[in-house]
């Protein structure tokens, strides 16, 4: 087992009357699963997607993350614990525009403090394997949408994470920038082991997953 | 259209509270102190302005080569003022002034009381027709034409008179003049140069009956006939006094100044009685500081504006497509800005009105705020509203109005190098300058700091001078000298005519009558204790005889080593010379040099000598232990024993010397508290860009958040920039300091050195509290929750 969230509950304070963003969530994840979270929008799969990446608190309930319960972590721990263990794919990339593909790359190591050598052997198996090695000096606005999601991806993977969070990773792509992404994600799952939890909108791309959680209003369906 | 500008400007300010609060605050404070010293430079300015005549009052100058180059004393010799009314054409009156004892203190008697008065003059009676000063009792006209009379300001009548009119009555002057009171003039305004409580008919002494071509103490007035050329006056000048006076006898020349550059452009002149002495330097000083401070404000303004051009771009862009032109852009913008500065000149002139207290009290000063609501001030209040507003106006105005609508509205990040460039140089500008201040202020206080404990070359500690101007007679002052050294705590007492630290009698030093060459020299007339008192060093010989024959015509002199010198001897071999100082004086000791005038001038020559010329005003007291108050009663009452109808009055010589550094002192205090509200404002800027470039990063502080960054490191990275800056500003300000400070240092003949460590320590400052400044606002950043951030668009 990779993670469970039991009767997860988030809310805002809204004039006096709680707005529930995630109501009684129950999910386990075991490792190697490839999941996919539809709904509507507004329906709290992004919320749900931060809560299980650790980046957002929630306010009753459990969560188990390879036998830690988070909720009681300290804030330190916890971002020790995804550090090492997560790794996040975003719709609009977020590369950082001054630095370079490499240096984009290289930066989830600097955080694990890993050394120089290491990093460059990391970085550069990685620019290998995504075939991007001619890019590897370029900034990420010379290249396509593709070309920088594919990155972001191998940015995500660089750290060798046991689960990558995407919260709708195509959605800034076309058709075919989209497919080549969701068939590198069915790679990495099938070959590599590498759980993964994606947010998407498109049938198509869920169909890549191996379970499709369905959410509106906050609760799963 | 003008109505929605201003809408959608007081919207911006009540949106963004911190960026007005930081803008507004910086700006006020730059207002308030450039308010502050506009009204101080205005005081400054207004000096002497009141009179009547004030256009063609003129003071003469006496120019001569002393030790240092040439010399500008605003005193001249008695002959001068009477000779020159009757020879000079051009001169309508001319008035000598003296103040009592040639600068000292006079001892009053005024109905069976006692009273020190240190600011009576001894003035001719033209002072009251070239000066029209109004009187409340008697009349001006022929107030002080007879012997004997005198006129008292309200406040000094009042102090001495009470309620009774004092109008006939008489009062004793240092138990030597009765003199009768002829009227009552209004106290002098604070803008006048002129500042007597007293003005006594100087015909009534000896000085003024019968004049001479020397004794240059005499500070001269004259009323010139409208329309009259100066120069020609000047010749006229010199053709009397070649009338008077030998060619080669003349150690002098004249010129004169206008009344209303008396105030501001005498700083370098030695001898003047005033006390209201301005100097332009400061004024200038001042100037430069105060308009440094509202362009670090400005800057603050400018910096802020074009921060949050990302945020204000897709307004402009909007604006832009539904038609607006660059033109309406602009002014929109200025309107923002003409808001904020009117906001700050509000809240600048309500903290101007507070701290004109705190401002008055640093500088001495007494300066009110009534000006404030004079007409001309608020004309030129909206002068400075406009400047202001423009400067601060410009960049942003431009620079916003300048995007292009397309490349606004499509991409999220407009940023081009140049604006961060400009943004960054104005940091780096503000820095500079803060760098700069801390510094100047840091060299100050070295510098002072070296005065206070420099070696004097005598010991003014545990020294104190006893007033005996109003004690008459040889043996009371022997019987005041003996009962003074029966006390248990003195040590040694000496009378002397002065003591270091003020002006004793200027005459020159030469080997001989016919020498002509000489140097100027201080001499003072004391006698044998004065080494022992003032713990002088001792090189040869020994000090002056203990007793002198009443008419015993040789004069005995102790020189110091600099004079010596100049006369080419070694202290032994001086011994038992005889020299020249208007007579002949025998050499019978000398000591070595000592600081008798302040660190600004190199030490001169100076005499202690025993010749009856000057009188002795001043009794000399060291005790061992420091003194208390119960000496002081002891001092006090053997005093009051020898002469109980003269008042006591004292100073300690270490404070004496302390005041020969007002300026400095005030100066250093200014510049302090102008430096701090200058490193404050540039701060607040600081604060204000590192809010928003926190802001800006906010999205890659997401990213590197996610991806594992520690709060110390995004801390550490967004401060990393900052420090960038504040080591380039370190760079450009040093030599600038460096240049600065050696200026003024020269201003000392005795001077600390630079040193690095006050560049090292102003540069710790400056990156303490930029850090300081950016760690609230990195921090922030550093903490903010990532999920905000990277929220998709």
């Amino acid at each position: 087992m990779l993670l469970q969230l039991r009767n997860v509950f988030k809310w805002v304070q809204q004039g006096g009357q709680r707005i529930f963003l995630l109501k009684d969530i129950n999910l386990e994840v075991a490792e190697g699963e490839f999941i996919s979270i539809m709904g509507p929008s507004g329906s709290g799969k992004s919320t749900l997607l931060n809560v299980i990446g650790m980046l957002d608190t929630f306010d009753e309930g459990e969560y188990d993350f390879l036998s830690e319960s988070v909720h009681t972590l300290k804030e330190k721990y916890r971002s020790n614990l995804y550090k090492e263990y997560i790794g996040f794919v975003f719709q609009s990339y977020h590369l950082l525009d001054d630095l370079t593909v490499e240096e984009n790359l290289e930066m989830p190591l600097l955080y694990k403090k890993i050394k120089g050598s290491e990093r460059k052997a990391l970085v550069a198996d990685m620019l290998d394997r995504f075939n991007i090695v001619g890019k590897k000096d370029l900034f990420p606005t010379q290249l396509s949408g593709g070309q920088q999601q594919l990155v972001g991806v191998a940015r995500a993977l660089i750290g060798k994470p046991k689960l990558i969070l995407a919260d709708e990773p195509t959605g800034n792509l076309n058709s075919q920038q989209s497919e080549e992404i969701m068939q590198l994600f069915k790679k990495l799952n099938e070959e590599e082991g590498v759980t993964i939890i994606q947010v998407t909108h498109s049938e198509k791309n869920a169909e890549y997953g191996s379970r499709i959680i369905n959410l509106l209003d906050g609760r799963k369906i | 259209m003008f109505k929605n500008h201003l809408k959608i400007a007081w919207r911006n300010l009540k949106v963004n509270r911190l960026f007005s609060v930081v803008n507004i605050l910086g700006l006020s404070i730059g207002l308030a102190v450039t308010l502050i010293l506009f009204i101080f430079i205005r005081h400054e300015q207004s000096f002497d302005t009141m009179y009547t005549n004030a256009d063609n009052i003129q003071r003469v100058l006496l120019h001569t080569d002393g030790d240092n180059g040439q010399e500008i004393w605003a005193t001249v010799p008695p002959s001068l003022g009477p000779t020159m009314m009757i020879d000079v054409a051009n001169v309508e009156y001319a008035a000598r002034t003296l103040k009592n004892d040639f600068g000292g203190t006079a001892s009053l008697r005024v109905l069976q009381q006692n009273f020190t008065e240190n600011n009576l003059f001894w003035v001719d009676a033209e002072l009251l027709h070239i000066f029209d000063i109004p009187f409340i009792k008697g009349q001006a006209k022929g107030a002080l034409d007879r012997p004997n009379t005198a006129v008292l300001s309200e406040t000094t009548a009042k102090k001495y008179f009470g309620t009774t009119d004092p109008i006939g009555k008489t009062f004793t002057v240092d138990g030597r003049y009765e003199l009768e009171v002829t009227g009552v003039y209004k106290d002098f305004a604070k803008n006048s140069t002129l500042d007597c409580n007293i003005m006594a008919s100087g015909i009534t002494t000896g000085f003024f009956k019968n004049p001479s071509w020397n004794n240059a103490s005499f500070e001269t007035y004259c009323l010139l006939k409208p329309n009259t050329d100066l120069a020609s006056t000047e010749l006229q000048l010199q053709e009397m006094l070649n009338k008077n006076m030998e060619k080669e006898n003349q150690w002098y020349t004249f010129s004169l100044q206008p009344m209303k550059d008396v105030h501001l452009y005498s700083s370098g002149y030695d001898n003047a009685y005033a006390s209201r002495i301005g100097d332009i330097k400061e004024v200038r000083n001042l100037i430069y500081l105060a308009l440094l401070i509202l362009l670090i404000a400005c800057i603050n303004y400018m910096n802020l504006t074009t921060a949050r051009s990302q945020k204000r771009a897709k307004e402009v862009g909007i604006s832009k497509t539904l038609g607006s032109s660059s033109s309406s852009l602009v002014l929109r913008f200025y309107m923002e800005t003409g808001l904020v500065t009117l906001i700050s000149l509000v809240i600048g002139a309500l903290l101007t009105s507070a701290a004109m207290p705190i401002f008055n009290a640093i500088t001495g000063q007494d300066l009110s705020t009534d000006l404030l609501l004079n007409f001309e001030f608020l004309i030129s209040l909206l002068a400075i509203w406009l400047v202001v507003t423009l400067i601060s106006g410009l960049y942003p105005a431009l620079y916003l109005s300048q995007f292009k609508p397309v490349i606004v509205l499509k991409s999220s990040i407009v940023q081009s190098k140049g604006n961060i460039f400009i943004r960054k140089g104005l940091v780096v500008f503000q820095f500079a300058a803060s760098v700069v201040l801390i510094v100047g202020v840091l060299m100050i206080s070295e510098q002072m700091d070296f005065i206070r404990n420099q070696k004097l070359g005598f010991d003014a500690e545990n020294v104190v001078a006893i007033s005996i101007n109003g004690i008459k007679g040889t043996e009371k002052k022997d019987a005041l000298v003996s009962e003074l050294k029966g006390l248990g705590n003195v040590s040694s007492v000496s009378l002397a005519q002065g003591f270091p630290g003020m002006e004793v009698s200027g005459r020159s030093l030469s080997r001989n009558d016919d020498d002509k060459e000489s140097l100027n020299i201080q001499t003072n007339v004391t006698d044998a204790s004065v080494i022992d008192v003032l713990q002088l060093k001792l090189l040869a010989g020994r000090s002056l005889p203990i007793f002198k024959q009443e008419k015993d015509t040789l004069v005995e002199v102790v020189l110091n080593k600099k004079a010596v010198d100049y006369l080419g001897y070694t202290p032994e071999e001086a011994i038992g010379k005889t020299i020249f100082i208007s007579v002949p004086n025998t050499i019978v000791g000398v000591v070595d040099d000592f600081n008798f005038a302040s660190l600004h001038e190199p030490i001169g020559a100076y005499a202690f000598h025993n010749n009856t010329g000057e009188r002795k005003s001043f009794a000399l007291v060291r005790y061992k232990i420091a003194a208390n108050s119960t000496t002081i009663d002891q001092l006090e009452t053997v005093f009051k024993n020898v002469a109980p109808n003269t008042a006591f009055e004292y100073s300690f010589l270490d404070n004496n010397l302390e005041k020969l550094y007002v300026r400095e002192r005030r100066a250093a205090k200014v510049g302090f508290v102008f430096s701090m509200l200058a490193i404050f404002i540039a701060c607040l800027g600081l604060f204000g860009l590192a809010a928003f470039m926190g802001e800006q990063r906010k999205k890659e502080i997401g990213i590197r958040k996610v991806l594992g960054a520690s709060i110390m490191g995004i801390t550490q990275m967004l401060s990393k920039d900052f420090v960038k800056l504040v080591f380039i500003a370190m760079l450009i300000a040093f030599p600038v300091a460096y240049w600065l400070m050696d200026k003024w240092l020269s201003n000392f003949a005795f001077h600390v050195d630079m040193s690095y460590s006050v560049f090292i320590i102003a540069g710790i400052s400056a990156l303490v509290i930029a850090l300081f400044t950016i760690s609230f606002q990195s921090v922030k950043a550093a903490l903010s929750n990532p999920i905000k951030s990277l929220r998709a668009e």
